[in-house]
């Protein structure tokens, strides 16, 4: 593959909208890459040994454990938090 | 002439919905105590009648006239026999589709979107918040609260608010007022933004604004609203499946195979629900839910607890998982991550009342084109897993001699989503998927998180 994958753009199935690998390397949890990045690329190009190139091998592996929120779940989480936010705490 | 269209006549728009949880057991929700979660937990956003809902077990439940009201403006939608695609497909199957794409924001997200509304203002309720990507459910929202009188606030991504102004002005169209996220409006708006003045922004940001938006509001009139995989949106989708059993007898015939694309589960549950309520009481029906071939997560893996990150901090919920120590190898990493699937569809996957099907990108992509030069319409990027699927049925049919009966839920048009396509007309995909072999190794990881009860409810 010649071109530079950060320049390369994708349908991100989460917002219906096209984004580049740029992207993705930055919207995940603490400004990390998303949880399905190699969901989403990996019919593009090998993005995980790009991965690794770019964060190293530990990071990839972090990555690929990191898992979504189960719904319910992460709905308490966001309420818990809200009210944090809420209080100025 | 035969006609394509089947027309429900609008006296048999279906008066209840239809509720899975009273002919299926659920392992509960559990937090990181590993104890239930409770409902009332979710108080803070929904109001309690839709709570009641979310944990109801009758099986049947009555669809108030005012959803009603505002569901005739599209529905009852029609059902298509696709005799263009048959013909393409030289296949004795015969190809029924629900078109779900005739709603006014054009999915079948308002059936669900219409329900919560109502169900707010009766709570009380003056505003609705939600987040929305390119605008499908924010726009759904925002046409369900303009037909009950509700303030709507969408907080959407900002990269897709940029890249999509189109879906703020349809929004504003009904009177809701869509943001950009992150927004000065809330907190974690805040945060993101000194963080990054410049952000595109995410969902994550998004609806931590959405919900800090509706907890922090005092005076209680405000909630939050969600378009996709908890068990009430399920329930308001069944309309759809309860309309296509009755265009399906007066067409004369009963599905052999019933189809519909999973993401979060919604068009599927929708379209499928009422036919796996048939199966219980002895029909002999498949039900497909369609995924990425790349996104095994309930196609290839165990019925298992797991947590939602790697840190363990998230509560667990029984679904179809890979677990945390995947690792994926190059090239073959495709969707195994994403588990973001109803509890309900994982459970009825389990319970082996319907076979998950996966299918690749290409696949998606040459579905979706040869549907629009064949019946016309040109479906959204989400439908065409579905029709992938429909088409992959219908040539079994042809090999093996067999005029099967396919439904297929078109869950929406594309038409907001050309660019979609771009890339697929260019020719710039292509395809790949996991071992049998992959998928063992990896499932022998997670051999040591607790195993939900293998519930079975008939």
């Amino acid at each position: 593959m010649s071109q530079d994958p950060q320049q390369m753009t994708i349908r991100c199935p989460r917002l219906g909208s096209s984004v580049t690998f740029a992207y993705c390397l930055g919207c995940g949890q603490a400004g990390g890459p998303c949880f399905k990045i190699c969901d989403c690329w990996w019919e593009m190009f090998d993005v995980v040994g790009c991965l690794e190139s770019r964060l190293g091998h530990e990071a990839v592996v972090k990555l690929a454990r990191a898992r979504p929120a189960p719904k319910v779940a992460s709905l308490i989480e966001l309420i818990a938090q809200a009210r944090k936010n809420a209080s100025g705490s | 002439m035969q006609g394509k269209a089947i027309i429900l006549p609008a006296a048999e728009l279906p008066r209840q919905w239809y509720n899975i949880l009273a002919d299926i057991k659920m392992n509960p929700p559990l937090g990181p105590d590993g104890q239930p979660i409770s409902p009332e937990m979710l108080a803070p956003v929904f109001p309690m009648n839709i709570i009641e809902q979310e944990v109801s077990s009758q099986r049947w439940i009555d669809i108030p006239e005012p959803v009603l009201d505002v569901y005739r403006i599209w529905r009852p939608s029609p059902l298509y026999r696709a005799f263009a695609l048959e013909k393409a497909l030289d296949t004795p199957a015969h190809i029924y589709y629900k078109y779900e794409g005739n709603s006014p924001p054009g999915s079948h997200k308002p059936n669900t979107a219409v329900a919560q509304a109502y169900y707010n203002k009766q709570f009380g309720i003056k505003r609705i918040t939600t987040e929305t990507g390119a605008g499908q459910w924010g726009s759904a929202l925002a046409f369900a609260c303009s037909q009950f009188g509700l303030e709507c606030r969408v907080y959407m991504v900002r990269i897709s608010f940029d890249q999509k102004p189109y879906r703020k002005t349809m929004m504003g169209m009904w009177g809701a007022n869509c943001i950009p996220s992150p927004s000065t409006e809330t907190k974690a708006g805040r945060d993101a933004l000194e963080k990054d003045p410049t952000t595109p922004g995410s969902l994550g940001i998004a609806i931590s604004e959405a919900i800090e938006v509706a907890v922090g509001d005092t005076s209680g009139q405000t909630r939050y609203s969600l378009g996709s995989v908890l068990n009430h949106v399920m329930l308001h989708q069944t309309v759809i499946g309860l309309e296509v059993k009755k265009q399906m007898e007066m067409a004369g015939e009963y599905p052999d195979i019933v189809i519909g694309c999973a993401g979060g589960g919604s068009n599927f549950a929708g379209l499928a629900f009422p036919f796996v309520y048939d199966k219980i009481h002895g029909k002999n029906v498949e039900i497909y839910p369609v995924e990425p071939k790349a996104c095994p997560s309930l196609t290839r893996a165990p019925f298992i607890y797991d947590h939602g990150d790697t840190a363990r901090y998230t509560p667990m919920l029984p679904m179809h998982s890979l677990g945390h120590t995947f690792t994926p190898a190059p090239i073959h990493a495709g969707g195994l991550r994403y588990h973001g699937m109803a509890p309900t569809v994982s459970q009825l996957a389990d319970e082996g009342l319907i076979t998950p099907k996966a299918v690749s990108q290409v696949d998606c992509y040459e579905a979706g084109v040869l549907f629009a030069r064949t019946e016309g319409f040109i479906p959204a990027p989400e439908t065409t897993h579905a029709l992938a699927q429909t088409i992959a049925e219908a040539r079994q049919a042809k090999a093996e001699g067999k005029a099967k009966v396919i439904v297929v839920n078109y869950s929406g048009h594309g038409l907001l989503d050309l660019g979609a396509y771009e890339r697929f007309l260019a020719g710039e995909l292509q395809d790949a998927t996991l071992s049998d072999e992959e998928v063992k190794q990896l499932v022998d990881r997670i051999r040591n998180h607790p195993v939900p009860q293998h519930l079975k409810s008939v």
